[in-house]
């Protein structure tokens, strides 16, 4: 009984749209993190890092080693403009 | 202060920060952010543990932000000389780690090479060690084979 090759075309069409969707998600999330992989199992002690980082340095996973922050830093919190809960 | 929230109910339009400036000139911040940080961890520690435990045993006393300025800003600046050599001596080796940090998700285990590199210039020119406090066998960081090397 010779191979039946119709079999496969259905199963090509399923690999490739798995593999197609997964190269593009991957990407997506790469460039959203500037070229590295996401973070993942996030606590309340990275987000606040994360959110330092992005306040040194304007973008969202940057790094930078300088040994005094910008001036900006002093006052670029966002905890100024919350609103005030009485 | 005993939960955290990201800052979320903020105001839009222009805003006009009404608190008056303090009387003293602000204080420089450390400008390093979370990688780099985490990269130096043991040599910050042992380094500055006398500012560190300085400031720890001043909070354990009174909590409030207003209490231990002075040690915070002791602490603060130690960290910040401790960049300024890091930056001079071992820049390149420290670039490598925390860059390799940033691409895993910033754990340890996955970085053992670049480390190991750096861990050598730190010791050869600041003479500083990583000690992991409590490690019973060989600590982690000197282990010849790792299941994730």
């Amino acid at each position: 009984m010779p191979v039946p090759f119709e079999a496969l075309i259905p199963l090509g069409l399923i690999t490739g749209f798995f593999g197609v969707s997964g190269f593009f998600f991957q990407k997506l999330k790469t460039s959203i993190n500037e070229g590295q992989p996401p973070r993942y199992g996030l606590d309340r002690w990275d987000r606040v890092m994360l959110d330092r980082d992005y306040r040194l340095t304007g973008t969202q996973r940057g790094q930078a080693h300088q040994t005094t922050a910008p001036s900006a830093f002093s006052t670029n919190s966002a905890w100024n403009l919350e609103k005030e809960h009485l | 202060m005993s939960t955290y929230r990201e800052a979320s109910h903020i105001t839009t339009g222009k805003f006009v920060d009404p608190t008056p400036a303090p009387a003293e000139a602000a204080h420089p911040e450390v400008g390093a952010t979370s990688a780099p940080l985490k990269s130096a961890a043991f040599f910050i520690g042992s380094y500055c543990k006398d500012y560190n435990e300085d400031f720890m045993l001043c909070k354990n006393e009174n909590n409030d932000p207003a209490h231990c300025l002075k040690e915070g800003r002791k602490v603060t600046r130690c960290a910040m000389d401790l960049i300024t050599k890091l930056r001079e001596n071992c820049e390149k080796e420290w670039e490598a780690h925390y860059k390799c940090l940033e691409k895993h998700n910033q754990e340890y285990y996955a970085c053992r090479k670049p480390e190991r590199t750096f861990n050598e210039c730190v010791f050869s020119k600041l003479k500083l060690e990583k000690v992991i406090p409590g490690a019973s066998n060989t600590p982690v960081h000197l282990r010849e084979s790792t299941i994730y090397n």
